[in-house]
């Protein structure tokens, strides 16, 4: 067996059977970045070695001990650059570790480097990162999806086992399924977000990659529960996401299919016909499979636009040049110095969000564009309700079509925005979600689909998932090129 | 939806603090443009049209009703409370991230001009 497209599972056993230790795994894949990750761009940073080992605790009865994995560069790792992937904050360093992080020094993890990712988390491709474009192991003139393009790309190529990403519209799940891995965005409030740099903070929720569901059960379990820091987080205790994973179904399970996302506009045959095929799979292994419709999800992205530009114009007026990062030390007034570090460090992407939420949020256009939002979400959240008490879980695309060409979107910054069509509505009722791979198109490009819980229901999630992962083999494909 | 103007490009930037090049008014309207065309569809769904009952109000006719007390988690989380002590922290830890700072404060431009 590989070293490199093994589980945490199999790595935590291989460790434990002491075949070998833990900073000769580090090693190992600290080597795989040296070699293979100059044509992916997926890690801003990898640590030495020396400080990763000495940054964590040794803690064998965790299964996540010694294992290492890949951090977005929008989460604070104390006395470690955290950049967002923007020259804004290109040599801020944290003083200080978020709650996830110091949970998993706590569990042993070997967090042993950045992750390349959108400017401040906004993008649906890696390509607006202000260091470097992430590409896709699948096919390298292909972006891995964004914002998290670089903690997915790293994890399917086999360079790091596991990565965590942060969602605001769909920032994990979209990059999992265009790299064909799993990612999963929990329910709002269940993990905290104590030293996650904010984008849009109704939203924003600390997602995990990994290339399997019992991996990503495992790393939830040691990063989730309530933080005194983050007083958004839920009255959630220490849970073992694993336990569920007995690969059948719950007795009884009825499954929505969403029949408007599955046969919305735009939607490319091939993937759709992949998601038929794994809705077919979970009927055989037992689930009552019921169509639904969901008729605000067409709205969703609309209303994401809105709700996250008006958070982000408010949460990024902090980047100021006056208590860390840039500033720009030609101007002589404070207004010059803060327009023109703001001028300097953000890239295009940020500025025009900064300027779309003002505007959404400006006094003659804020009952129009985010009043209205406000109500859609509700009635998002209405239909969500209604639906589940009808259903357990819903099925809905990750994606309308494979990764697309980096530089497909140049001229077309909407259709890039579109990107979390399918993903955004997840977000924006705060239930949690995850993209598992459910097979290839012609071109042998990975595509995933979503199972949707309502809030708390990540055990059952897990469970789905795990059982329809272990009767396919889509989690055993690998990319080519990628091998020792 | 009304067109964006170039002054309108230009009062957003001024009020976000970002400066704005002469030859990025352009692109940047644009894609305003497209965006906020895109998302007023937002009004069909949330404002209705003239003289017609909106998909919000016909499903959920009273926005003061149980019905929009959507039972949701984090609905359930309000006003968490916390012991109001003061934690210290390293102020040169801080002041070592800053631009610029002397003795215990940040350093800024000066904020009036001279004339």
């Amino acid at each position: 067996m590989s070293l490199a497209f093994a589980t945490i599972k199999q790595l935590r056993e291989k460790l434990a059977k002491k075949e070998i230790s833990s900073p000769e795994l580090l090693s190992y894949f600290t080597k795989r970045f040296e070699k293979f990750d100059g044509k992916l761009g997926s890690a801003l940073e990898i640590f030495d070695q020396k400080s990763v080992l000495a940054n964590t605790e040794n803690n064998s009865t965790k299964e996540i001990s010694g294992i290492p994995g890949l951090i977005k560069d929008n989460i604070c790792q104390k006395n470690r650059i955290a950049s967002c992937s923007s020259k804004m904050l290109e040599s801020y360093v944290s003083t200080y570790d978020a709650t996830i992080i110091k949970k998993l020094k706590t569990d042993g993890a070997l967090l042993m480097g950045r992750a390349n990712c959108d400017e401040f988390a906004m993008g649906s491709s890696t390509e607006y990162s202000a260091y470097k474009k992430a590409y896709n192991p699948w096919d390298i003139t292909r972006v891995p999806g964004g914002s998290g393009g670089g903690s997915a790309a790293a994890v399917a190529a086999g360079l790091a086992p596991w990565a965590l990403g942060s969602e605001t519209g769909g920032s994990v799940r979209l990059p999992a399924a265009f790299c064909g891995i799993v990612g999963s965005k929990p329910t709002y409030g269940l993990v905290s977000r104590y030293g996650l740099i904010a984008y849009a903070s109704s939203l924003d929720q600390i997602g995990i990659n990994t290339r399997t569901v019992y991996d990503n059960a495992l790393v939830l379990s040691s990063i989730a529960g309530n933080d005194k820091q983050d007083s958004s987080t839920l009255n959630v205790g220490k849970t073992d996401y694993t336990k569920n994973l007995t690969g059948k179904l719950k007795e009884g399970l009825t499954i929505g299919i969403i029949d408007n996302a599955l046969n919305a506009e735009g939607m490319d045959p091939e993937v759709k016909k992949l998601v038929q095929d794994a809705i077919a799979k979970l009927e055989s292994l037992g689930a009552k499979i019921k169509l639904v419709k969901m008729p605000s999800m067409d709205y969703s992205a609309a209303t994401y636009f809105i709700i996250s530009r008006a958070e982000a114009a408010s949460n990024l007026a902090r980047f100021d040049g006056v208590r860390y990062g840039l500033r720009n030390t030609q101007a002589k007034t404070l207004n010059e110095m803060y327009c023109q570090t703001r001028k300097d460090g953000f890239g295009a992407e940020v500025k025009a969000r900064i300027l779309i939420g003002n505007y959404v949020l400006s006094a003659g256009h804020a009952s129009e564009y985010y009043v209205n939002a406000q109500k859609v979400q509700i009635l998002m959240r209405k239909e969500l309700n209604d639906l589940f008490a009808d259903v357990d879980l819903l099925i809905c695309p990750t994606q309308a079509a494979p990764a697309f060409k980096i530089g497909a979107f140049d001229c077309d910054k909407l259709q890039m925005d579109l990107q979390d069509y399918f993903t955004a509505f997840v977000n924006l009722t705060g239930v949690p979600a995850i993209s598992i791979p459910c097979g290839f198109t012609k071109e042998k490009l990975p595509v995933g689909f979503q199972i949707i819980g309502p809030h708390l229901s990540e055990e059952l999630i897990f469970q789905t998932a795990y059982a329809y992962e272990q009767s396919t083999e889509w989690h055993k494909m690998h990319p080519a090129g990628y091998e020792d | 939806m009304a067109k964006i103007t170039r002054e309108e490009v230009l009062k957003l930037a001024a009020l976000s603090k970002i400066d704005i090049l002469d030859t990025e008014i352009e692109s940047i309207l644009k894609q305003l443009q497209d965006v906020l065309s895109y998302a007023q569809r937002v009004r069909e769904i949330a404002g209705g049209l003239p003289g017609e009952a909106s998909i919000v109000a016909k499903a959920m006719p009273d926005m003061k009703s149980e019905a929009w007390d959507v039972k949701i988690a984090s609905n359930k989380n309000v006003n968490v409370f916390r012991e109001d002590v003061i934690q210290r922290t390293d102020c040169k830890e801080i002041l070592d991230q800053a631009p610029e700072s002397q003795d215990n404060f940040f350093v800024v431009p000066k904020i009036i001009e001279n004339k």
